[in-house]
């Protein structure tokens, strides 16, 4: 039975000497290559490959770059070859490889044969891992910089909803209790005109206020912020925005309800600004334990793989990103002339959703 | 709603649209305080569509707004300049009417601009300096109540 098994157990290492994708070389104590699998010849260039074969000494030296240690990325320094009895269990080192250029590997080095000094040296390609952990990176930023983003906006849009706001206000009122007072016609035309001024100053702050981010949004939800938002479109720019909602007042996480609404916001803009049209629709529901956003315009539209972006192009990118930090997906039909249909579709974990009665 | 029942406005815009062959004639005045005092394109002669009705300006945006914050005469020979604009929007009367060069002016009640009087064309015409004091000139110091210098020493 063992017989077999050390058999079978062979055959296996073989093979996973010869398929495995990490590359793996055998020392012996001179720091000579004694074998090599394919993984690590198809690494290598060739005239490496041949000084490996010839039996030079640290020959793969010359692909080599540094390993990183703790006090540098990339450095010679007590290298692993020289230094057997140090731990070099795990590691980074560099190497320059055929057609990719140097790229960092995982590598394990250990004394496999005590007598003789054999040593293994094994590679992993690292580069895959890498670039998983740079997009990792790179959506976690993007997450805090939208994060940070929005409560600043929320912090100043409070600051002059609370306090610049009511201020201006009181001071309205004061000025209004100055009609009744006794005072001269002339008196009187001037303080109706400066009323006038501070109402429509009042006016511009609510207005910035809302713009920076709608207290409605965190206090009543996704419709009540769309209702208002649109209305303001109309009044400020003429459109007319149709807006269809089947979510009956239902709340979501904040980071769901922030990015629908400024999704929303984009894509109506974007109609405003380049679609030539006054009339937008919007549609927010559910469906399969998704949450979906639809707005269509029939306006100028544009062909989607070929187009110059009359703006800064961002925003497009922009909403993509945004819909990725729920896990939602962002999808666009245009061709020029046949208007533009941009859908946002968020699963709703149960995480996710919180329903009206927890809150309480 | 009129603050000057006795004048026409309207007639007066259809006669400065047929004087200078402008394709468009607005007027936005102040509303009243009952309408918070915002500024709407209330008299139109010459327009393509009734979007601008819908719309309430604010001030430092746009046409009017620009105008009616700055007091001062707003002359766009060609939009070019606006198109290129990342606020071009904000620009509806120029968007929905399709101006192609436009001339605006305050008009002032009590040393304040209480309303806006835009001309503007929608072809290869040109809104030029020299027809924008023609119609400056035509217009005189009064229109209505309102007239169009800054401060008039009484």
């Amino acid at each position: 039975m063992m017989e077999i098994e050390n058999f079978q157990l062979t055959n296996l290492l073989m093979k996973m000497y010869e398929k495995s994708a990490e590359a793996i070389f055998f020392f012996d104590d001179k720091q000579r290559v004694l074998a090599m699998n394919p993984s690590a010849e198809n690494i290598l260039d060739v005239d490496v490959i041949d000084k490996i074969i010839a039996g030079k000494r640290g020959a793969i030296c010359l692909p080599c770059k540094g390993y990183t240690s703790e006090h540098e990325i990339r450095t010679c320094l007590t290298c692993y070859l020289m230094n057997p009895e140090e731990d070099f269990s795990s590691f980074q080192v560099y190497l320059e490889t055929k057609g990719k250029g140097t790229i960092p590997y995982a590598a394990s080095f250990e004394t496999i044969d005590e007598a003789q000094g054999i040593r293994v040296f094994m590679l992993r390609d690292l580069t895959k891992q890498y670039q998983t952990e740079k997009m990792l990176n790179q959506k976690t930023m993007m997450k805090s910089v939208i994060k940070a983003q929005e409560d600043e906006r929320k912090r100043i849009s409070r600051e002059l909803h609370d306090s610049v706001a009511q201020e201006m206000l009181s001071s309205l009122i004061d000025l209004r209790v100055l009609k009744y007072m006794n005072i001269g016609e002339e008196a009187l035309k001037k303080i109706q005109q400066t009323e006038g001024s501070l109402l429509r100053l009042l006016d511009d702050i609510q207005h910035l206020s809302v713009e920076l981010r709608p207290a409605t949004l965190d206090d009543l939800g996704l419709e009540a912020a769309f209702r208002t938002h649109f209305k303001w479109m109309e009044k400020n720019y003429g459109l007319i925005v149709t807006f269809l909602s089947e979510l009956s007042a239902q709340r979501y996480a904040e980071e769901i309800e922030t990015v629908v609404y400024r999704v929303c916001q984009e894509a109506v803009l974007n109609a405003l600004k380049y679609a030539n049209t006054d009339v937008v629709n919007v549609k927010l529901y559910e469906e399969k334990g998704l949450l979906k956003l639809s707005v269509i315009d029939d306006g100028d539209g544009f062909s989607l793989n070929n187009y110059n972006p009359k703006g800064t192009g961002l925003g497009i990118y922009g909403m993509t990103e945004r819909a990725e930090l729920v896990e939602g997906q962002l999808s666009i039909q245009s061709e020029p002339g046949k208007g533009t249909i941009i859908e946002l579709e968020i699963p709703l974990t149960m995480k996710l959703k919180i329903n009206k009665e927890e809150e309480m | 709603m009129n603050i000057h029942p006795r004048f026409n406005y309207e007639q007066r815009i259809g006669q400065l649209k047929e004087e200078f062959d402008f394709d468009l004639v607005a007027l936005a005045l102040v509303q009243p305080a009952e309408q918070r005092f915002g500024l709407k394109w209330e008299y139109t002669s010459g327009n393509i569509s009734n979007r601008y009705h819908r719309i309430v300006l604010q001030t430092g945006k746009g046409v009017a707004g620009n105008v009616f914050k700055t007091g001062k005469p707003f002359l766009a020979v060609t939009v070019d300049e606006i198109r290129m604009k990342a606020d071009y929007f904000n620009y509806p009367i120029v968007v929905a009417e399709k101006l192609t060069s436009f001339g605006a002016i305050p008009l002032y009640k009590y040393n304040r601009v209480h309303g806006v009087l835009l001309v503007a064309f929608r072809d290869e015409r040109q809104v030029t300096p020299e027809l924008f004091e023609e119609f400056r000139n035509s217009v005189g110091p009064k229109f209505g109540p309102y007239y169009n210098k800054e401060m008039v020493k009484q």
